[in-house]
């Protein structure tokens, strides 16, 4: 008996993978997703409501085990001591870069992949970002605008419920907002002062985030415990685990098939088309194969890269649907680090209630309207204003009675901004399979080689002083700027790498994630990024996959894949 | 009521705050975790005592719990063991056999056997001089998984930082010092601080 044929693979489960899953299935298609993690039962898995005091090292982390196992994840901030498990094994996952210059690459494998523990932030691109490389004539032009993706937006905004505030800004579109959430009472103080010091140039919104505010679709209202990166068994934030992947089951047409490394693609030559993959069984280790008419790359940026340059064959030696050379170039990340922190004086007698699980947004405002001196492009502030906690105490004087009290009171509300900058697209910031370097599976490792550049290291010291600015605007006290120098890869925004492009000769993808050499295979995770913007960018690779999948279904009935 | 129940209400459209509170109580053992059973690793029993007493001038327990009550010294031993790096262990342990020394120095007998006076005393000028120190130093953000890494290598920070860690993550602490509740009963970011509810 010949083996079963799917209508389609997808491959990697996380946000995008997670998408595909359920536009193909959705639109009939009997779909399989190869999963290369465990998968994750939520009832068992999720641990965001054990209280600080069932958790042996009280939320610090086991640090020997993770010096020993996870030295690169443990980087990450949101890495504690439960939700480590939802980040990769460093042994078992290796890659390598230059000396002196640190890529962080932070992963997640498993049913749901970083869609677990993803940052939730939710912004849409505008054409001042896909018009950006056409404008300076770096790198190549997106093939797509505003326009074009913006009913994508739409769509895969309302079902997976973001909450935020409508603003009416050309460089930050508004979405189908579910209600915003709430300010802080420094929140409050710090927006006024913001929009009376900088009119017309900055402005302070509560941030956009897939975290719901009401019920929607069959999912529950947020109940504010605080750690949406440890699961949520009330499904309140959008991930491929709460979302999209129930949506695919209910079509009982996809297979998701964890404990699935995917070692590479099988390309015909004769008919041109990619015909399945391979396969080496995550637990096993032994050797299959999976067939099917199309196949969507969602495995994430970094790692569909890799796939395709360990899929080479005599046609594309450099790598599959490699011909122009451009795979695993332009490797990008947003900068992260340039900030300022401060305490806001005032409301004493007020605090906050609940764990909210978003910040404030200021929406990008270099470059906008007039140009600055110093840099091309801009970047967006993150950040909150919150009552300070009992940690305060372990740099203040004294102990005893009153000392105890005092903590127990609630401290001075502090304001923190800290930016996320776009990185340009740079030919030399690149990746390729390492030479001797093998994983667990005995699949090529990846060498990264990445560094930031002047733009970037003009635009985070800006940061800095534009956080300050707002700071003092507000009458904060205590300001304290601060630049850290993070290398690329902790922000977690890695893109780029197989980039979508109007010409073959200069672009691995079209205007549909379509691989121009191969018709029948898409991709649609951060690896088709062909500039990164400087807003977070799950949003738009959910509206990419979306719009892909609608495009290759409609190719398929056709009969043109 | 089963846990499967606690889940299927929560899977509904049931306001979580709503829930009664043996619910909210069922709700943590869900995700319950065994916590050993303890055993001093690190420090001897005569360390332990001056830990525990140190711990409790630090937090006193007065109308909540204090240290002792809420079990720092385990805390202490539990970090020490298996959290810190071997020259953080070795600096606090030789830290803590010091506080005999000077008591010895100032009042010719152990720590635990000063008078409260003589011991605040030595805790005051502990305290002043870790301040002064600490002073004009920037104390940036540090990362979650490694923010209770000592930044100051004397004795009396990393045991003031511990006690203040211990007691407020313990479930004495949080619950009966903080209020803290694992699904908060309510959500509103600006308002009215009333004390007895001043929950995290």
């Amino acid at each position: 008996m010949p083996a079963k044929t799917y209508d389609a693979i997808v491959i990697g489960s996380g946000i995008t993978g997670g998408w595909a899953a359920k536009e193909l299935t959705e639109k009939g298609l009997e779909t399989l997703v190869l999963e290369a993690g465990r998968p994750i039962e939520p009832n068992k898995d999720y641990v965001e409501h054990v209280p600080v005091w069932k958790k042996r090292f009280r939320e610090m982390g086991d640090r020997n085990r993770f010096n020993r196992e996870q030295p690169i994840q443990q980087k990450c901030n949101a890495l504690d001591e439960l939700n480590s498990k939802f980040f990769v094994n460093d042994q078992q996952n290796p890659y390598t870069t230059d000396e002196g210059k640190p890529f962080l690459w932070i992963r997640g494998r498993q049913v749901g992949g970083r869609s677990i523990i993803w940052g939730r932030q939710s912004y849409r691109w505008s054409d001042l970002d896909f018009e950006a490389n056409a404008r300076e004539g770096i790198a190549v032009d997106w093939p797509i605008r505003y326009h074009e993706i913006a009913p994508w937006y739409d769509y895969v905004e309302d079902f997976a419920g973001i909450s935020g505030q409508a603003e009416g800004l050309p460089q930050l579109p508004d979405g189908k907002f579910l209600p915003p959430m709430e300010m802080t009472c420094a929140e409050l103080l710090v927006k006024d002062a913001i929009a009376k010091h900088f009119p017309g140039e900055r402005l302070m919104t509560i941030g956009r985030c897939a975290v719901l505010t009401q019920a929607h679709r069959g999912r529950a209202a947020c109940h504010y415990c605080g750690p949406c990166d440890h699961g949520c068994i009330t499904k309140s934030y959008f991930s491929s685990l709460n979302s999209t992947l129930p949506a695919a089951l209910a079509t009982g047409k996809v297979t998701i098939r964890p404990h699935s490394v995917v070692h590479s693609l099988i390309f015909d030559s004769a008919s041109r088309k990619v015909t399945g993959v391979r396969v080496i069984d995550g637990q096993s280790k032994a050797a299959l194969e999976f067939h099917g008419r199309i196949v969507f790359l969602c495995a994430s940026t970094l790692e569909s890269t890799r796939l395709l340059l360990n899929s080479a064959t005599t046609e594309f030696p450099a790598g599959l649907a490699n011909s122009s050379g451009q795979l695993g170039h332009n490797l990008m990340d947003h900068t992260m680090g340039g900030g300022a922190g401060g305490r806001i004086p005032g409301n004493e007698d007020k605090t906050s209630f609940g764990r909210r699980p978003n910040g404030i947004y200021v929406p990008r405002f270099r470059n906008v309207k007039s140009k600055h001196p110093n840099f091309l492009r801009g970047y967006g502030m993150q950040g909150g204003g919150w009552r300070q906690g009992w940690e305060r105490g372990i740099e203040l004087a004294g102990f005893g009675p009153e000392f105890k009290q005092m903590l127990i009171h609630p401290g001075p509300w502090m304001m923190d901004f800290y930016g996320f900058g776009e990185c340009l697209p740079n030919e030399g910031n690149y990746v390729e399979l390492d030479k001797e370097v093998k994983d667990e599976w005995g699949i090529p490792a990846l060498r990264i080689h990445c560094q930031w550049r002047d733009n970037e290291r003009a635009m985070l010291q800006d940061m800095s002083i534009a956080a300050a600015e707002m700071l003092a605007a507000a009458g904060a006290k205590d300001i304290t700027p601060y630049l850290e120098d993070n290398p690329p890869g902790l922000t977690i925004h890695e893109m780029g790498t197989a980039r979508m492009g109007r010409d073959p000769k200069t672009s691995v993808l079209n205007s549909h994630n379509q691989a121009h050499d191969i018709k029948n295979l898409f991709l649609t995770d951060g690896a088709c990024m062909a500039s990164s913007s400087c807003v977070n960018p799950s949003l738009t690779y959910m509206a990419l996959t979306a719009r892909a999948c609608d495009f290759a279904v409609a190719s398929m009935k056709k009969g043109e894949l | 009521m089963q846990r499967r129940e606690v889940i299927r209400l929560l899977l509904g459209t049931a306001a979580i705050p709503l829930l009664p509170r043996d619910v909210l109580g069922l709700l943590s053992q869900v995700h319950d975790q065994l916590s050993t059973a303890p055993s001093l690793k690190t420090l001897t029993p005569h360390q332990d005592a001056v830990v525990s007493s140190i711990a409790e001038w630090i937090i006193p327990q007065t109308d909540t719990p204090g240290a002792k009550a809420a079990r720092v010294n385990e805390f202490i031993d539990l970090i020490l063991t298996e959290w810190y790096d071997p020259d953080d262990r070795s600096r606090f342990v030789a830290g803590l056999d010091d506080v005999d020394r000077q008591t010895r120095n100032l009042y010719g007998k152990d720590f635990l056997d000063c008078s409260s006076l003589q011991q605040e005393q030595l805790l005051t000028m502990f305290d002043e001089q870790l301040i002064q120190r600490r002073q004009g130093e920037v104390h940036g953000a540090r990362r979650r998984g490694q923010k209770y890494a000592p930044a100051d290598q004397s004795f009396f920070y990393a045991m003031k930082q511990l006690t203040l860690v211990g007691y407020f993550t313990s479930e004495e602490g949080a619950k009966q010092a903080l209020h803290y509740q694992v699904i908060p009963s309510r959500h509103e970011a600006c308002a009215p601080l009333e004390e007895e509810e001043a929950a995290k």
